[in-house]
């Protein structure tokens, strides 16, 4: 799977869950500075996360998921095959 | 209708919930009604004789009153509460219930039956006794959230309104904001901006801010509080209920011959009291907003009060409460 393909998938997720318009995803989008998510919403991306790429995230992992693109280069490193 | 039953959560698990579920099971009521119990199959099946509306399923882990409730439910994967609820999600079962670790049962409702589209915090809710009538109303959050904002209170007014109507049966149900004065402008900026959502809902019978003194008599049917506020007063009745039996008790039982007498002859009166403060009869608490019933009940529970929790999920599911919830808040 692609970084591309990755980013892609995170956006959906993020745009159905935070009720995001396309073009408002972006890499540096901060969940909690951006979004104001707290725990719950943080532990609900994490789950969905291990859902749609498979694997696990580590709760000290997750704790360093602060944008979208750190999401996307810890799937991209530790949860998918590498192109 | 299947009902998920997380077997071993509870002081008294399995017995008292497989007892539990097995008189309801035998009620006319659940004639349409399979339990899938949960747990581990060595410790449930010499309590079943007849194996007729039970599948059980074995597991293999529990989750303990010790265990942090999120970390838990991500990483106990095998254990009775989390494939229980796992099966509400996968639709293989209409609803959940436990009597297991609070918090867990709460993580397991956000996090794996998953929240209502447009609901952003579920909410607890127990219904309690009122000493005017036997309706009893109900009181939410009473403690899945640690803070809430303004917009969650307006959503718990709105389910708590739907389930006190459509489950419980109460026409126009009164809803009060719980606060430290009935005047409009009482409170921190959460309750006055949520004192103003309220106001201006159509949908709702505001009746404006109820104190906690005027709860139990039935100042609303549906008291609106946050988590954390909410949790301290259900905690606070409760322990001032216990108290206050406790300290009647010993007061009778060491006050002499002429007393004790009295006590006897005042026993009815005193069983009155204690069938008024029984809150089995109402069921669990419910966890308002997941995407199919969650209920929980007291880690305490005894066999009739699991036998409650059914018929009350029975009336959920039966009613199809929960969709009702998704129509409107879809909207």
């Amino acid at each position: 799977m692609t970084e591309q393909e990755i980013f892609d998938k995170v956006a959906v997720i993020l745009e159905d869950r935070f009720d995001l318009d396309k073009d408002k995803v972006t890499k540096t989008l901060d969940f909690k500075k951006d979004l104001e998510a707290d725990s719950i919403d943080i532990v609900e991306f994490v789950i969905e996360l291990e859902d749609t790429f498979g694997g696990e995230i580590p709760d000290e992992d997750a704790e360093g998921i602060q944008t979208v693109g750190d999401a996307v280069d810890y799937i991209k490193e530790h949860m998918v095959a590498k192109d | 209708m299947k009902i998920a039953v997380d077997a071993m959560g509870g002081d008294h698990a399995p017995k008292a919930i497989v007892e539990g579920v097995l008189r309801a099971r035998d009620a006319t009521e659940f004639r349409d009604t399979t339990f899938i119990l949960f747990g581990d199959e060595a410790q449930i099946k010499p309590l079943i004789s007849d194996g007729h509306g039970i599948e059980i399923r074995h597991t293999t882990e529990v989750i303990t009153g010790e265990d942090e409730p999120v970390r838990s439910v991500r990483r106990k994967k095998q254990a009775s509460m989390v494939l229980a609820a796992q099966a509400v999600k996968d639709h293989e079962a209409d609803a959940f219930f436990s009597c297991g670790n609070t918090g867990a049962v709460l993580a397991c409702g956000i996090f794996v039956v998953g929240r209502i589209k447009g609901i952003e915090r579920p909410g607890l809710m127990p219904t309690m006794p009122t000493i005017t009538n036997d309706a009893g109303f109900n009181l939410l959050d009473a403690g899945a959230n640690a803070s809430n904002k303004p917009e969650h209170l307006h959503e718990y007014a709105k389910m708590g309104a739907f389930y006190a109507e459509d489950v419980r049966g109460v026409q126009n149900p009164k809803i009060g904001l719980l606060n430290n004065g009935t005047e409009y402008d009482k409170g921190d900026d959460v309750h006055k901006a949520t004192y103003q959502l309220l106001k201006d809902d159509p949908d709702l019978n505001f009746v404006g801010n109820v104190e906690a003194t005027t709860i139990l008599q039935g100042s609303a049917d549906v008291v609106v509080t946050d988590g954390f506020t909410g949790n301290a007063v259900l905690k606070t009745i409760e322990g001032t209920a216990g108290a206050m039996m406790t300290l009647l008790k010993d007061n009778l039982m060491h006050s002499g011959t002429k007393v004790k007498i009295g006590a006897a002859l005042s026993k009815q009166a005193f069983k009155g009291v204690k069938a008024k403060f029984d809150t089995s009869r109402y069921g669990g608490a419910v966890l308002l907003g997941c995407n199919a019933p969650v209920v929980k009940s007291h880690g305490a529970s005894d066999n009739r009060a699991v036998y409650y929790a059914m018929l009350q999920i029975h009336e959920m599911v039966r009613k199809d409460t929960v969709t009702k919830f998704k129509d409107y808040f879809a909207k």
